[in-house]
This record gives C-alpha cells, sequence and structure tokens, in this order.
C-alpha cells in the first residue's frame, strides 16, 4: 500500500514536471487551437485532414515561421460530440489561441455564441453554417469555402451543363445524410427547381447509412433520373457508390458533394474500377500535383522520413492544408497590420477578412473574404473519378450567387 | 402503372430478405450468448467488427486467400470469446443484468479503441472469391455477396437448431441456461459451457464479419450494425435462433417497404425506426417476442 | 456526510426522518457549500469553471436517470432524447414568446415529462431489456420527429439559437455567473431527489425496484408509478437539456443523441445505483474521464511517441480507458463509487480501532 502511494505520488510529480516543462517561450509563439474527429462518424476525414494541418504548420515553421513568429496548433479529439467540443475550446482559449479550427457542425453552431464573446475567429470550410457567410451576421465564423448553399447551386450548375445547358423536363435525385447538415442545400435546390424548371426528388438516408439498399434501388429503379447529387458523410458515401453499381446506375450520372468526394471514399467502395465516371465537387485542389504538397514532402524526406500515407487521400489532405494556409495568411495579415507585434485574436479576425487573391498554386480558388462576405465567394472545383485518379473536370467556378445570397439573406 | 409498381415491390421484398438475413447473421451471435449465459452483449456490432478487421489485416498483410483470412477471423474470435468469458464476464455472474449490459457497453468501447489502435483508422476491403455482378432473375438483382451471407445464415440456423435440439452439448447449454444451479448439479460443468457459448458467437461473429466486411469495408464504424440487432432479437425472442432469423427477415423487409413507400410521404428517414415500432407494438402483445421464451417469474 | 455517531436518540418520527438528523451533518454540508459555492467559482480559473459547469449540468440529467434506473429499476436508453425534448421546448418558448428562464427550464422539464410518461406506457406489458429496447425505440422516434418537424426544430437546421438568461436583467455572460446559475438548480435537484426518495412515493419506486409482484399484491398502483418514475426523470432530463442549451447558447437534437444516453448510464452505473451522492461521483468521473486521460497521455506521451502518432493514439487510447474503467469498477466494485465512499467512511468511523 504504501509503495503504491509513493509511486502514484511520483508519477504525479513527474506529469507536473512535465507540464511545467512545456511552458515554453510564449512571446514568439502564436498558437491557434485546432479540433478534430479522430474516433467518431467522420473520423474517415478527421484521420486525414488533421494531419494535413499539423504538417502545413510544420513547413511554416521550418521556413522561419510566420513574420518571425513560430506557430502552434495543438489538436484535441472532440469525437463529434459537443461537450468535449466546448472543453476543448475553453482550454485552447486558456492557452491563448489566436484562432480556432473547429471540427463539426454541431460543435460550430454549439461555439458561435462563445466565439462572438471571447472574439476569436474560427473557420468551418465545408460544414458549419451556411448562414455564416454573412459576416455581419456572424463577424466570427468563417467558412473560407463553399458552404452547402453554394455547393447546392454549383451542383445545379455542373448538371445543367452536363444535360446539355437547360434543365426543363430533367429529373434530379438529391439524396441525403438525414440530419441537418444534410438538409441544408434542400431550399437553395427547391428555389432552384422552380426557376430551372426540372423534377426533384429528394431521398434521405437515417444515419449512420451504412445500409441503402432500398434508397438506391427506389431512385434507380422507379425514379430513373437524369442526375442524382449525393449530399453523404462518413462511411455513406462509399456505401452509396456500391450501391450504385450494383444496381447498374452509372456513375458518370452521380456527383457527390464536398464530403463525399475524398479517395478514402473510392477506396473504401471497393477502388477505382467500381467508382469509375464518379464526379466529384471540392472546394480544395485535389491531387498531388501542387508546389505546396512537394515542399510538404521534401520535408519529410529531410528528416529522413517518409512522407505519410495521410497525403495518399490527396482531397482531404488538401483541404486541411486549405485551412491551415489561410489561417496562416490571417495571422500574417494581421501581423502586417499591427506593425509586426503578436497579433490578438480580434486581429486574426481582421486578417481573415482581409484575405483575397490567395491562391497556393491553385490549392486554394480564388477567395476573396471581407467583412459582409465571410465565404469568399463559394468557388468550387469539379473532379472525375478516371482511370485510377481524379481528374479535373472544370476550372473554378461559382454558381447562381443572387440565390445563394437571397437564402443567406432570408435564414435567421 | 400498377405493373411497375408490382415489380418494384418484389425488388423491395427481395432486396429486403437478403439483406434481412444479413441481419440474422449477427443476431445469431447475440442470441447465443443470451441464450447460453442470459448476457446481453452490446458490444455484437464490435464483434463483427474485430472479426473483419482481422480478417482484412491477414489479407492486406500477408496476402493470404479468403478462406485462410475467414479461417483466420474464426480462430482470432474463438479466442476472444474465451478470453472476455473469463475476464469481463465470469465475475458478473448473478450481478443485475444492467451490470453486464453496462459491461458490454464498456466491451464496445475498448474492442472499437483497440481495434483502430491495432489495425489503424483507414477502411480495409475484404475481397470475396465471387463475382461483383448482380444475379438477375427478373427484374431481381441479387448481389453475390448477399447470397453468401444469406446462405452462411441459413446454414447457421439449421446447424444450430439441430445443435440445441438432439446435440449433448446443445442439449447441456441449455440446462445451463435453464438454471445454472441445477445444471451444476446434474454434474454440468457450467464454466466449460459458458465459455464454449461466448466461443460459438465469436464463429458466428467472424462469420458476420467477412460477410458484411465483404459488403461494407471494414473500419470503425462498421460496428454501427450492431445497433441493428436490438429490434432483431426482440422481435424474434431475445433466445430463440429460429427467433434471429425470423425476426431479421421481418426487419430487413419492414425497413425496405419503409424506405420505398412510406419515406416518400413523410420526407424521408422512416427505415431506422420503423422496426422499432413494429417491434413496440409486437411487444405489447407478447411481452417476450415472436418466438421468446415465457419468463415465469417466482415471486 | 462526515461524522461519526454515537449516541443518537431520535424521539419523533419527522425528527428521524429529517435530511439532517444530525447536527454536524448540517455544518459538514454547510461547509461543502461553502467551499463548492462562493470559493471555488471566484479562485478557479475560467476553465476549470467551464469544465465544473459541464459537471453541473451532467449532475441533474444523472440524478434524473438515477431515479427511475436506481430506485425504480426500469432499465431507459432513453434518456438523450428527453434532454431534446426539454431543449427545443425551452428554446421554442424564448425565440417565439421570449419567455424568461423561470418559466422556460420548469416548462421543458413538464413538456420532457409529458412524453416521458407516453414512453413509459409500454412498461405495463414490458420488462426488463425488452423495456430498455423501447426506450431506445423512444429515443431513435423522438429524434426523427424533431429532425423532421420543422415547427419543433426550427427549421431545415434543426437549431435554434438561444440568447443567455437574464437575471434581474443582467445577461449571464462569464463562466461564473453560469456556474452559479447551474449550481442553483443542481442544489434544487439533489433536495428535491431526497425528499423524493424519502417519500411515499420514493418508497413505492424502491418497492417497485426490489419486487414489484408483491409491491402490487400489497397494493401499490405499479403501473400509474412507474408512470410517475418515468416521468419525473424526464422531467430531470427536460431541465438538463434546457441547462445545456442555455449554457451552449444553442438547442440541437445533434447534442442528445444516443451516445449522451450512453454515457449518462455509464455515469450511473459507475456512480452507484440508488445513491445520490452516486449520481454526482458518476457524473463527475464520465465528464472528467476523456480531460484527465488527455491530461495524462498528453504529458506523458511525449515521451515516447512523435507528435503525429499521439494525435492518433490519444483519442483511441481514450476510448480504451473509458470501456476498460467501466468494465473494471464493474468487476471489481459493483455499486459504483458510492460504494467505495462509504467503504472509506466506514472505514473512519471507527478508526483506529478497526477490529
Amino acid at each position: 500500500m504504501r509503495i503504491l502511494s509513493t509511486l502514484a505520488t511520483a508519477v504525479l510529480a513527474a506529469a507536473t514536471l512535465c507540464l511545467a516543462g512545456q511552458a515554453t517561450a510564449e512571446d514568439k509563439e502564436i498558437t491557434i487551437g485546432t479540433q478534430c474527429d479522430r474516433t467518431g462518424p467522420t473520423q474517415i476525414v478527421g484521420i486525414r485532414l488533421c494531419p494535413a494541418v499539423q504538417d502545413y504548420i510544420a513547413l511554416v515553421n521550418s521556413k522561419g515561421g510566420v513574420e518571425g513568429f513560430k506557430l502552434k496548433a495543438p489538436e484535441i479529439d472532440n469525437e463529434y460530440k459537443v461537450p468535449p467540443a466546448v472543453e476543448a475550446y475553453e482550454r485552447q482559449k486558456q492557452e491563448g489561441s489566436v484562432s480556432m479550427m473547429l471540427y463539426g457542425t454541431p460543435q460550430v453552431q454549439a461555439l458561435n455564441q462563445k466565439l462572438e464573446e471571447d472574439h476569436i475567429p474560427s473557420t468551418s470550410p465545408g460544414f458549419g453554417i451556411s448562414a455564416s457567410a454573412d459576416g455581419g451576421r456572424f463577424p466570427y465564423l468563417f467558412p473560407i469555402a463553399a458552404t452547402y448553399w453554394s455547393q447546392g447551386a454549383a451542383a445545379i450548375k455542373f448538371a445543367k451543363d452536363k444535360l446539355g445547358g437547360d434543365l426543363h423536363g430533367k429529373k434530379i435525385a438529391y439524396v441525403y445524410y438525414d440530419n441537418p447538415a444534410g438538409h441544408e442545400p434542400l431550399p437553395i435546390l427547391e428555389d432552384l427547381q422552380k426557376s430551372e424548371g426540372f423534377e426533384l426528388r429528394t431521398f434521405a438516408v437515417p444515419p449512420p447509412g451504412v445500409e441503402m439498399g432500398a434508397q438506391v434501388l427506389d431512385i434507380t429503379q422507379r425514379f430513373k433520373p437524369d442526375f442524382v447529387i449525393d449530399h453523404l458523410f462518413g462511411r455513406s458515401p462509399s456505401v452509396a457508390i456500391k450501391e450504385y453499381k450494383r444496381a447498374g446506375f452509372p456513375l458518370s450520372k452521380v456527383l457527390g458533394l464536398v464530403w463525399a468526394s475524398a479517395e478514402a471514399d473510392i477506396d473504401a467502395a471497393g477502388g477505382w474500377g467500381v467508382a469509375e465516371g464518379y464526379h466529384t465537387l471540392q472546394f480544395a485542389g485535389a491531387g498531388d500535383d501542387y508546389p505546396v504538397r512537394r515542399e510538404i514532402k521534401a520535408m519529410y524526406k529531410a528528416q529522413g522520413k517518409e512522407p505519410p500515407k495521410e497525403m495518399d487521400d490527396t482531397v482531404i489532405y488538401n483541404r486541411g492544408l486549405l485551412q491551415a494556409a489561410l489561417h496562416v495568411e490571417a495571422i500574417r495579415n494581421a501581423i502586417k497590420a499591427n506593425g509586426g507585434k503578436k497579433p490578438t485574436s480580434e486581429e486574426v479576425k481582421k486578417g481573415f477578412e482581409s484575405i483575397h487573391d490567395f491562391t497556393l498554386d491553385g490549392l486554394v480558388p480564388p477567395l476573396q473574404i471581407s467583412g459582409t462576405d465571410h465565404e469568399g465567394g463559394g468557388w468550387v472545383q469539379i473532379f472525375q473519378a478516371k482511370g485510377g485518379k481524379f481528374v479535373k473536370e472544370t476550372e473554378w467556378f461559382r454558381a447562381y450567387p443572387e440565390v445563394v445570397a437571397a437564402a443567406v439573406k432570408k435564414a435567421e | 402503372m400498377p405493373d411497375f409498381e408490382w415489380q418494384f415491390t418484389l425488388v423491395l421484398l427481395t432486396n429486403g430478405i437478403m439483406i434481412g438475413l444479413m441481419y440474422a447473421l449477427i443476431a445469431l451471435g447475440f442470441v447465443l450468448i443470451y441464450k447460453a449465459t442470459d448476457a446481453i452483449n452490446f458490444a455484437q456490432g464490435e464483434f463483427v467488427m474485430f472479426a473483419g478487421f482481422i480478417a482484412a489485416a491477414a489479407a492486406d498483410m500477408a496476402g493470404a486467400p479468403f478462406w485462410v483470412c475467414a479461417l483466420l477471423a474464426i480462430a482470432g474470435m474463438v479466442a476472444l470469446g474465451f478470453g472476455l468469458e473469463r475476464v469481463v464476464l465470469r465475475p458478473l455472474i448473478g450481478r443485475p443484468v444492467i451490470a453486464v449490459v453496462m459491461a458490454t457497453i464498456g466491451l464496445a468501447a475498448v474492442l472499437r479503441g483497440f481495434a483502430v489502435l491495432v489495425f489503424g483508422a483507414g477502411t480495409r476491403a475484404i475481397v470475396m472469391p465471387v463475382t461483383d455482378e448482380p444475379l438477375e432473375l427478373g427484374p431481381v438483382m441479387l448481389p453475390p455477396v448477399q447470397l453468401v451471407g444469406a446462405a452462411v445464415s441459413l446454414v447457421f440456423l439449421a446447424g444450430f437448431t439441430y445443435f440445441f435440439l438432439k446435440s449433448r452439448t446443445g442439449i447441456a447449454m441449455r440446462a445451463v441456461a435453464d438454471s445454472q444451479q441445477v445444471a451444476m448439479a446434474m454434474g454440468i460443468n457450467v464454466r466449460r459451457y459458458f465459455a464454449l457459448a461466448w466461443a460459438m458467437a465469436g464463429v458466428v461473429s467472424a462469420l458476420g464479419g467477412v460477410v458484411w466486411g465483404a459488403m461494407l469495408g471494414v473500419d470503425n464504424q462498421l460496428a454501427l450494425v450492431g445497433l441493428k440487432v436490438f429490434p432483431v432479437v426482440i422481435l424474434g425472442g431475445l433466445d430463440s435462433i429460429a427467433g434471429a432469423v425470423v425476426g431479421g427477415l421481418i426487419v430487413g423487409i419492414v425497413e425496405n417497404f419503409a424506405a420505398g413507400y412510406f419515406d416518400p410521404i413523410v420526407g424521408g428517414g422512416t427505415k431506422d425506426f420503423a422496426p422499432y415500432v413494429l417491434m413496440i407494438l409486437v411487444l405489447m402483445i407478447r411481452p417476450e417476442g415472436m418466438f421468446g421464451r415465457r419468463r415465469i417469474e417466482r415471486v | 456526510m462526515f461524522h461519526r455517531e454515537s449516541g443518537v436518540f431520535k424521539t419523533s418520527y419527522a425528527a428521524d426522518m429529517a435530511l439532517y438528523p444530525l447536527p454536524i451533518a448540517k455544518w459538514a454540508v454547510a461547509a461543502f457549500a461553502g467551499l463548492f459555492i462562493v470559493i471555488a467559482p471566484l479562485t478557479l480559473d475560467e476553465y476549470y469553471v467551464s469544465i465544473l459547469n459541464l459537471i453541473l449540468i451532467a449532475c441533474v440529467g444523472a440524478l434524473g436517470l438515477n431515479i427511475l434506473v436506481g430506485y425504480t429499476g426500469q432499465i431507459s436508453i432513453g434518456h438523450g432524447a428527453f434532454m431534446s425534448v426539454g431543449a427545443y421546448t425551452a428554446a421554442n418558448l424564448v425565440t417565439q414568446l421570449h419567455a424568461p428562464f423561470w418559466i422556460t427550464i420548469p416548462a421543458g422539464g413538464v413538456m420532457a415529462a409529458l412524453i416521458g410518461a407516453v414512453v413509459g406506457i409500454p412498461s405495463l406489458r414490458i420488462k426488463g431489456i425488452y423495456l430498455a429496447i423501447a426506450t431506445l425505440a423512444a429515443q431513435l422516434i423522438i429524434e426523427w420527429t424533431i429532425n423532421h418537424v420543422p415547427a419543433i426544430s426550427g427549421g431545415v437546421q434543426a437549431s435554434i439559437q438561444v440568447p443567455r438568461p437574464t437575471v434581474f436583467g443582467t445577461p449571464l455572460k462569464t463562466q461564473t455567473q453560469l456556474y452559479l446559475f447551474l449550481m442553483a438548480f443542481v442544489v434544487i435537484a439533489i433536495v428535491g431527489t431526497s425528499n423524493l426518495i424519502r417519500s411515499r412515493i420514493g418508497r413505492a419506486f424502491i418497492a417497485i425496484r426490489d419486487q414489484d409482484i408483491a409491491a402490487e399484491i400489497i397494493g401499490i398502483n405499479i403501473f400509474r408509478y412507474k408512470l410517475w418514475a418515468f416521468a419525473i426523470s424526464s422531467f430531470y432530463a427536460g431541465v438538463t437539456g434546457v441547462l445545456y442549451t442555455y449554457y451552449l447558447g444553442i438547442a440541437n437534437y445533434e447534442q442528445f443523441q444516443l451516445t449522451v444516453s450512453i454515457d449518462y448510464l455509464a455515469m450511473i452505473i459507475i456512480g452507484g445505483l440508488g445513491s445520490i451522492l452516486g449520481s454526482i461521483l458518476g457524473a463527475i468521473f464520465v465528464t472528467l474521464l476523456p480531460i484527465a486521460a488527455r491530461w495524462f497521455l498528453e504529458s506523458f506521451g511525449g515521451l515516447f511517441v512523435s507528435q503525429a502518432d499521439l494525435a492518433n493514439i490519444i483519442p483511441n487510447l481514450r476510448l480504451i480507458l473509458f470501456g476498460g474503467l467501466i468494465i473494471f469498477f464493474l468487476v471489481v466494485e459493483p455499486e459504483g463509487l458510492n460504494r467505495l465512499w462509504r467503504n472509506i467512511r466506514n472505514y473512519f468511523r471507527v478508526w483506529p480501532f478497526s477490529y
């Protein structure tokens, strides 16, 4: 008993010492608080996106940091639940984070008020609240990428182009994950249905969506649409691809929105042979052909290590790079604006709002973020699964900005 | 077009039957454990996932052919079954049911974390030596993977029914489930049969894991199919083998019809809870499920 | 709590049934209350107060679930759904009628209680694990209903923003203010539960748990009391949901899904079924576990593995720790932390003459 208690005290003492030892020189270090989901329903994304963030930060640090400041991005897993996300936020706030990379739509919604109260900006690329594109109403939330509304509008535009420029009389099926994020594009699609004249039918897939035979049968056998838009998350996109293939429905008629469009989904569906022709909507460039990826690989080689296998999923990895790069850019703007001092979170918020023409050689779309537009324009790019990899199908484009803007205004 | 609807109904029906038999495969493991040891296993989905991981890892790492992977999965799950019964379940004999339930919930978390630590978080595929092209019978398409799963289910149904009715070990297991003390008094080694029950459940889970893994791909989220097991076993009766299969069929068919016919009316998503509604209705009429044994409570 | 008894004689029934039979018990509780209500929020850092806030909200929920599972013996896996019922009721009242918190919190609780009573109806016929799965069905059905009825959920996003509660005109913004706000409700919940258990209804609950057929024979209408158990437990859950809503500023059903129900079950089982202290200890334990595990692994893990690997390992080790500790407690101490505490207390009660 005595030995046990002495051992316990020794362990605790060592732990405290370790923690104390971690207090580094804070003056030259900027902290970005990041959260991730590595064990929950969206782990298929988290395990690739979050290492990308860390890699980019390491790359920036290896080049001397941001205007002389080193960066730190401590990551906390929130299991896609809200209370851990709140606790992680408080912890990272205490550590002096000047900006946050929140993860998950419910988490963004839960922490929105706190971000406002604490004046800390956070990004939510490809998820979060679509109405947060309005910087006036959501001053501390930055989608910095096409929101679900913009994605829905772009999907319709792509369908229109694919079906000969006119959607009158055509049938479009919208398959979606039956949760708030899945519901979000619905108003946009219904608005466009009226103005473009196509027939829309929606098919809900209840979470977790690991079995959707009936829905796919309903789509392929009864509805027989000309085009299908898949707005699914987690494991359900790969299940959908498999089911379409089984039902004999050509995947070249299917477009997956941003979270149904990664190499991981193709792999989980059984490989590129199964998914041949599948279109994917991206808000960050896909593929390996970007200078920043080469730089990261070189950085690993210089340390004598192999590039991590997370880089193989270019879609999700590049999204992590996009997110990290935009945070770094915002911090850079903030430092430049305040004359070289360590920025406050308020200054970083303004730094976000002055991002424009930062494209990272095509990986990032030409975002124009301002005080009123936190989305940056709603740019997307379509890649198609062809011959074993993603092939760029369109350049960066945006669609129906008036419809999206009207929806943003209407949302309360 | 009535003809068209009839076709669709037939398609939904066959899809429901196929997927129902696949559900039954998972439910069989659950029923085995409950039948023999009175333990409610909330970790059934995780068993299936772990088995799938073993098979997929064997295929990936050693390039072993499918049969070897399946055998390895069975061996691994039997070992896991023995081990778990020893470490977790034996100390909990005689405790209230909620303790065992909670222990299996804890076990589920441990298996999930452990599987990712050991096998990594990516999704792995299990390749079955069957074609990917579905078998077409008129308007109905039957994927070979599901056919295999259905066949395995039916084989288990026949096998276990015979086992529990006719073989010595099976009858001994039923005796143990009925009353442990009397069984012990009759000279039956209760502990051995508990272990055996868990090992058998391991075998069933292994095959379930291989089949479901082939259908969906193996990763952390495969464990979620375990949630489906509850309406199946409750409908069929917690301790009935035949009930597991019948329950599975009913749940599969109800799900498909809900998705095909009910969803468009109410806007979607009914597929998941339609079986539960049916389950409650059945329970109100027959509180032990359709084939479950009536529990006689002694005051 | 922290006292030894010797020579305790009561001369009236009321005195015997009092909440704090001994004067020293009252002093001990007062000191405890002083520590937690006054000293803690003023001295602790904001981050720690925020963790305490999360624990406080969990306490209310755990107390409610313990009434149903620990005292009445009905297993329920639908606790999370009742929380979302309460949350959305309150959120709708706030956004549409601008109701103040002292209306919305009871209203959320009452609404959840009504739904809880409806969910309890099958308990007339169904028992044990079957009833548990029926409550699981309720969880899924309620989630679906909220998701698909925009009138309840406030639109496609199914989340309703709620402003902070105002007390006498001041909105509660800081963690410390929220702490005192939440603490008030926890105190009410604890006192309410203690009184409930010592009352006639509470004794009926315990009778149903112990031997429901015998209880029926001696004239307790078990169906009615089971419904009451469901209703009261759901009331607590509804209040918990409203408190979450006020704390976070948003009502969203995705916060109250099946994993939350299971978390609360874990809380009361680890803490100890059928005890108030157990509910609180369990709430503290389960809420703190992921935080403590992460803190522990971060301090040590850095020594052994690289940062990138660590990020992958920590969440999974945390899952293993969570499940492992549940199993450990169940195997080693089935009556939970409460029993552990009582053992320690009994040891000191006769110390140093423990022989």
